[in-house]
């Protein structure tokens, strides 16, 4: 049987255009009109238009579906679709998808989105009183906020690897630093390591300034193949590969029901990225990793295999670490459910990151820890 | 706002059982705790399940369990919260091992089954502390809590 010609060759996917409106406490405007003006923006950062739309993908969580948002802009004919849930481990995922398609041949302009009025549009968790599913047994007790379950892992982490509160501080002072140089940040004040311990306590052992921003964000990003990239007037950040997992008994947003506490679904993703993307942890230049809260950090550089399990503080404190978060990232930039962070790890394979690292060839992005999730590499160079 | 619509955003969330859940929600009422066990290979599992997990047996076993079990993590509840838990903190959160080795969210309460405000200090709670099943009634609901020992 002959193959199929347009599956006859595997095509590289590359980002060709991002955009965010400013991030704002209130943005004034349905998540459906944010959404709609960052994909015009990120076509128009690419030199395409609207017309030339043949993918898309979101968030489950997005409250824009593809279909409202293709007929609002007017893209003619979707050939591929979908989205992907479990909240902030949808990011990575999302764009790894529109890359399939793209690598796939299934299509060749795809645009993924984030739209969301977290901070005008009040907290999820407020009115949910019925707690159904496997929330029955976590709701009733006031566990609604992602806080309270990562406060749950956060200990055990203290716990077991003895991290002093330092270690947690210096990731919050650290991205605040990187948001100083970052005009489009939220949260410029200076911020040091006794403001960081003085702060008070919101989920014990978190405090305030372990926490992400509550923020109205909306953000965009435009994949094409590699090759038509070429004929575009940008630079274009490649994706070598991307991988996803769950890990086992995983409980959608939480990880402490799992076989083996302490763990997260990173350590089931990292062997499936650095086999996926032929790359290694000390192939990286700079990484954008998951921080709806600090002690993700540490764990992320762990299990992705940056340095040893338990050697994060010292690996971190000797500053042996790539940099991260080089945004401010969801501490500090914005927290836009890790969408942010894949927005800057395109730039800093561009070159055009406020805090920007030299000869960047790789960047990783990961997304939530604690949630079925996954990672990706932007590339400065094609496979 | 109208007084009736205060009450409801003050309310308690409170589980919705469904088929697969309401026999450990019954053991609650009549103060037993139900694990599901698997009567082929014996694997506990949590949370509730059709199937067996480690074999797939269909149908596990809900079991009485004594509740003793020991202090996994645990978490000191403080606000931002629910209205309903406004003027109950600080409080403290308990993910409790059980022995027989499934984990289970819950408050610590007294050696009665009271509501404890608490910050854990007192207490001297750590991980690794034993801990005594207790069921604590909230708006009507008992609810599965632990007390140090």
């Amino acid at each position: 049987m002959t193959r199929p010609t347009h599956l006859a060759r595997h095509r590289q996917a590359a980002v060709v255009g991002i955009h965010a409106l400013p991030f704002s406490r209130n943005i004034g405007t349905t998540e459906r009109h944010g959404g709609a003006l960052a994909i015009l923006g990120a076509l128009a950062d690419a030199g395409l238009s609207v017309r030339d739309v043949d993918g898309m993908f979101r968030y489950v969580w997005e409250s824009t579906t593809e279909m409202e948002m293709a007929r609002i802009l007017g893209v003619p004919n979707l050939k591929m679709f979908g989205e992907i849930d479990y909240g902030g481990g949808a990011g990575a995922p999302t764009v790894g998808l529109a890359a399939l398609a793209i690598e796939s041949g299934l299509a060749d302009v795809v645009v993924v989105w984030r739209s969301r009025n977290r901070s005008s549009g009040g907290r999820p968790w407020a009115s949910q009183l019925q707690a159904t599913g496997q929330d029955q047994f976590e709701r009733p007790y006031g566990l609604v906020r992602p806080v309270d379950g990562m406060a749950l892992h956060a200990r055990y982490w203290i716990h077991k690897y003895g991290w002093t509160p330092e270690v947690t501080g210096r990731v919050a002072v650290t991205q605040r630093q990187h948001a100083q140089r970052n005009p489009a940040a939220m949260m410029r004040k200076p911020l040091s390591m006794d403001d960081y311990l003085g702060s008070r306590m919101i989920a014990d052992p978190l405090r305030l300034f372990d926490c992400c921003l509550e923020t109205d964000g909306a953000m965009a990003m435009v994949l094409t193949s590699a090759e038509r990239a070429r004929d575009l007037d940008v630079v274009p950040v490649h994706v070598t590969g991307f991988a996803m997992g769950s890990g086992p008994q995983m409980t959608a947003m939480t990880f402490y029901y799992g076989e083996e506490l302490g763990r997260t679904p990173n350590r089931w993703v990292a062997p499936e990225l650095w086999r996926n993307t032929g790359l290694a942890p000390r192939d990286i230049d700079v990484v954008q990793l998951y921080d709806a809260f600090t002690p993700q950090i540490p764990l992320a550089f762990e299990e992705y295999g940056f340095c040893g399990e338990g050697e994060a503080p010292a690996y971190m404190a000797e500053g042996r670490n790539p940099p991260y978060n080089t945004s401010g990232g969801g501490l500090s930039e914005a927290y836009v459910h890790g969408f942010n962070l894949l927005v800057e790890g395109v730039r800093q394979v561009r070159g055009s990151s406020t805090s920007q690292v030299e000869n960047v060839r790789h960047c990783l992005v990961t997304s939530g820890n604690v949630v079925p999730t996954g990672a990706i590499v932007f590339s400065k160079e094609p496979w | 706002m109208t007084q009736g619509a205060d009450d409801r955003s003050r309310a308690f969330p409170v589980p919705v059982p469904d088929a697969d859940t309401q026999p450990f929600w019954d053991g609650c009422r009549g103060g037993e705790l139900r694990i599901q066990r698997c009567a082929s290979c014996g694997t506990w599992l949590w949370q509730p399940r059709p199937v067996c997990s480690s074999c797939q047996t269909p149908g596990p076993v809900w079991t009485a369990v004594s509740g003793d079990g020991f202090v996994a993590s645990w978490t000191v509840m403080r606000p931002p919260t629910l209205p309903a838990f406004a003027d109950r903190v600080p409080y403290v959160l308990l993910l409790v091992e059980l022995d027989v080795g499934v984990r289970l969210i819950g408050y610590l309460v007294d050696g009665d089954g009271r509501w404890l405000r608490s910050d854990g200090a007192a207490e001297g709670v750590e991980i690794g502390r034993r801990v005594a099943l207790r069921f604590h009634d909230q708006a009507g609901t008992p609810l599965p809590c632990w007390t140090l020992v």
